[in-house]
């Protein structure tokens, strides 16, 4: 079990960093519709109904990190926590069609408190 | 096959026990485990998923670990530690390592007796610890094997609730590691200590882990 874990966990590292690096590259590439499609639904939903607007409208203009390259990748189970080179931290699920971001733009706060996010569910 | 059955039905009983109870945990951790998914709006996974994830694993390896924890104490203590009156006991006067002729090795071995008995040295001394050296790797093994898979665990609901993972070397220092450790713990030294004592009292007619119904309650080391 332990060896079967270890074996698989650096390709789903890999691949939530490819879907992480997906999302920035295409908020800097100012395409919101491929942006969205890297999100979880719960929250694409949620920043739908915060901005009342569509998700590839409403999420070009929140304030986060356009571009850049994914300096680190850990994966829990099915949960992610990627990490870009020029700072800002993205949480992601892995579901049925993979993984999807569910928290991006997240910075730390205090110690063992949670990361403030400029997009969450 | 009818006389290998009767042989080995303690052994046969407890493994189709254990088999019924390991699958019958992967299925309800499967539907606990998708049932805490749903309510935080996270994707479910299928059994054989669950099976192969660090949350069935550790819950299945904090359990292995206090067992065999429970068994090297058992077996290592008692051959110093008394109990009047209590079938898990030795006889009073037989407390330590005994002599060679009482313990059947080297010289005063048997022709039957297992090879490494008869011989001396390094084979003989680790054969005369056999017991506890494999039960204590066993229970190291599977507390590492929990410590690993905890983390992971741990690490997954911490970013479920966007917090910082933590490393390996941090978790086994955590509150979360020795609490799943100690509540494990707790209950088998109970046990242990409950059987040791309940046994000077009471009886089970027929089992080697009680003493005949009629043996005194002062009667120590006797089975039957």
């Amino acid at each position: 079990m332990l060896a079967i874990a270890g074996c698989g966990t650096a390709d789903r590292e890999d691949d939530a960093a490819a879907v992480a690096q997906h999302f920035h590259s295409a908020l800097e590439a100012g395409d919101g519709g491929a942006a969205c499609a890297d999100l979880s639904p719960e929250t694409a939903s949620k920043l739908e109904q915060q901005e009342k607007k569509p998700c590839e409208q409403a999420i070009l203009t929140l304030e986060l990190p356009k571009g850049g390259s994914v300096a680190d990748s850990r994966v829990y189970v099915t949960s992610a926590f990627t990490t870009l080179a020029q700072g800002g931290s993205d949480f992601l699920d892995e579901g049925p069609s993979g993984w999807r971001v569910s928290a991006a733009g997240c910075e730390a706060t205090a110690p063992s408190q949670p990361y403030d996010c400029e997009l969450e569910n | 096959m009818r006389r290998f059955l009767r042989d080995n039905g303690m052994s046969i009983a407890f493994l189709g026990l254990f088999l019924a109870a390991v699958i019958g945990q992967a299925i309800a951790g499967h539907a606990d485990f998708n049932h805490t998914a749903q309510g935080h709006g996270d994707p479910t996974i299928s059994l054989g998923r669950y099976v192969l994830s660090s949350d069935f694993g550790s819950a299945v390896m904090e359990n292995w670990q206090s067992e065999y924890l429970q068994f090297t104490l058992f077996i290592l203590l008692t051959v110093w530690l008394l109990q009047r009156g209590s079938p898990e006991s030795k006889e009073l006067d037989k407390v330590g390592l005994e002599s060679d002729e009482q313990q059947k090795v080297g010289p005063h071995a048997q022709q039957n007796s297992p090879l490494w008995a008869k011989l001396s040295g390094i084979r003989r001394t680790l054969y005369e610890n056999s017991l506890v050296l494999v039960m204590s790797t066993f229970w190291l093994g599977t507390w590492l094997a929990q410590s690993l898979t905890g983390v992971a665990e741990y690490n997954a609901d911490q970013l479920d609730h966007q917090e910082d993972p933590l490393s390996w070397s941090q978790y086994i220092t955590s509150a979360h590691f020795w609490e799943n450790t100690l509540q494990n713990w707790q209950s088998e030294f109970l046990a242990v200590g409950s059987m040791a004592i309940l046994a000077v009292y009471l009886r089970q007619r027929g089992s080697p882990e009680s003493k005949p119904v009629g043996a005194p309650h002062g009667a120590t080391g006797v089975e039957g």
